[in-house]
């Protein structure tokens, strides 16, 4: 009847199922679970060979952790280190004959592109949502102060084992790492060159450090007459609230009632303009403040120090 | 690669959806067992078979409504409350059935769409792909189709369908976000036990 009919109108839908289909067959191969949690497992991606990357946030516990293979084998992982910041785990354990995926930039994304997510459960199931990227944005800070090089906005349904899953571009290639732990369970990617660096420095170093300067701070308002007779661009600065002993700010001689008006020749109107130079690429680099004090303009050269860690 | 959207794909997309939906939509059935709202059924046999859940239809008898406005007295021939299926017969000879694909070949990832009546509204059609394919955790060790798709109660019993509109599994239940489904292999096995039964008899 009209069988032929409805299979020709159906073509474009069909082409769709398949490539969406084979798109997760093919990021599947680098999808792995993650057994560090009570009851169900969480997913991550086998990053480099021998090397599975997942979501801090559902790593419950640093020993005693499993990870299920697309190659069907359960094997023992050890946490190479993990960043509350950007709630990224790396894992290590025995790839075998395994080859982790091809893994490809996320910054050709744009809004309402087509995206799958891709993760791995129990009994070494895939699993597969679709939907579309919602937001895209610069350069994020999260919450807890890490750094992501690009903002991601997920729209796709979040189920169990979604933290960790692959982002996947509608020709399959991995893009991201999906989270819903970083935004009040928002559904977000972590971009590719983000979830390299972090990797890297925790391969490196088992934790990613943070610049220090050994301050609190906040925002005022600069008197007008001050601004007019030093001639300050800028109409607010950080007022240095406390400072610690032999911190690095207090070694470059800063001292409480500072106001902090420039890093390096970057004005500072507001604390959060002083996180953009804590990266951990500034540990152990000299910044060079400008700073009001008594009324005055003088200068000091603090050398960033890394951030101590705190006991989880 | 079709997913490039360029407004020529995008339409043709629009079109398939469309027919593909029809397709099922033709084949879809309200169930009213009396009492309660309205679940669905699927057409399996244009001689008179219909399947829905169980649960759905709980005493002997039912009535089913077509998309095309028909309605028939429906009798509940048998039930398996292990799989919450139920078959029923009505006396016609020339019914729209679905056309029924492989639940054993879907692959995750792919397309799935869902007809029924969610909340009451007539031949609705959802559309998601297929999560996973396989037990899920505390509903039981059966084999489910999990589809990632919205799915309301009203679409009990009603089909889940593969990009081509064929069948591919009965919905049978939401839970933890996904839409469950009896794969259609198992409501065939389950039919013709119910037709050898029928004829034994």
């Amino acid at each position: 009847m009209s069988t032929s009919n409805s299979t020709n109108s159906s073509a474009a839908l069909v082409a769709l199922s398949n490539d969406l289909a084979n798109a997760v067959e093919r990021a599947g191969q680098g999808v792995v679970a993650i057994h560090a949690r009570h009851r169900v497992p969480s997913s991550g991606i086998h990053w480099q060979k021998g090397v599975a990357v997942a979501a801090e946030h559902t790593i419950k516990r640093d020993e005693e952790i499993q990870i299920s293979l697309p190659d069907g084998r359960t094997v023992p992982a050890t946490l190479a280190g993990r960043d509350q910041g950007s709630d990224i785990a790396v894992l290590k354990f025995d790839a075998g004959a395994l080859t982790p995926p091809e893994i490809s930039d996320s910054s050709a994304l744009r809004i309402g592109h087509l995206v799958l997510a891709v993760s791995r459960s129990e009994g070494n199931h895939l699993g597969a949502s679709f939907g579309a990227i919602s937001a895209v944005g610069g350069a994020w800070r999260t919450w807890r102060g890490g750094q992501l090089d690009q903002f991601l906005r997920l729209d796709l349904s979040i189920y169990i084992g979604f933290s960790g899953s692959a982002l996947v571009n509608a020709q399959g290639q991995i893009v991201g790492l999906n989270t819903s732990g970083l935004a009040r369970g928002m559904a977000m990617a972590i971009p590719a060159s983000t979830v390299h660096r972090v990797t890297k420095e925790l391969l490196e170093k088992g934790h990613v450090s943070r610049g220090f300067l050994g301050i609190g701070m906040q925002p005022v308002i600069l008197p007008a007459a001050v601004r007019e007779r030093l001639e300050l661009g800028s109409e607010s600065g950080a007022l240095l609230i406390s400072v610690e002993p032999d911190g690095p700010a207090a070694q470059a001689g800063l001292m409480l009632g500072d106001v902090l008006l420039a890093l390096d020749g970057q004005a500072i109107r507001d604390t959060d303009d002083i996180q953009a130079h804590l990266g951990s690429e500034k540990v152990g680099k000299d910044l060079t403040a400008s700073i009001l004090r008594g009324g005055a303009l003088t200068q000091a050269v603090i050398r960033v120090g890394e951030r101590p860690r705190r006991g989880r | 690669m079709i997913l490039r959207m360029n407004g020529e794909s995008a339409v043709r997309f629009d079109e398939a959806f469309s027919a593909v939906g029809e397709k099922l939509r033709r084949s879809t059935v309200q169930v009213f067992d009396g009492r309660r709202g309205a679940g669905s059924g699927v057409i399996w046999r244009a001689d008179g078979w219909i399947v829905t859940n169980a649960h759905v239809v709980r005493g002997n008898s039912a009535r089913v409504r077509l998309a095309d406005g028909r309605t028939f007295d429906a009798e509940v021939m048998a039930r398996t409350a292990e799989r919450d299926l139920a078959a029923l017969y009505v006396a016609a000879s020339d019914l729209p059935a679905a056309e029924i694909g492989a639940s054993t070949a879907v692959r995750v990832g792919e397309i799935a769409l869902a007809a029924g009546s969610p909340f009451g509204m007539r031949g609705a059609v959802a559309a998601g792909v297929l999560h996973g394919v396989g037990p899920v955790a505390r509903v039981g060790e059966q084999r489910w189709l999990q589809a990632d798709l919205e799915l309301a109660p009203g679409n009990s019993g009603g089909p889940l369908a593969d990009a081509n509109g064929r069948v591919i599994g009965i919905n049978s239940m939401i839970a933890m976000g996904l839409g469950l489904a009896i794969p259609s292999h198992e409501v065939e096995q389950f039919l013709r036990r119910v037709m050898r039964r029928r004829e034994a008899a």
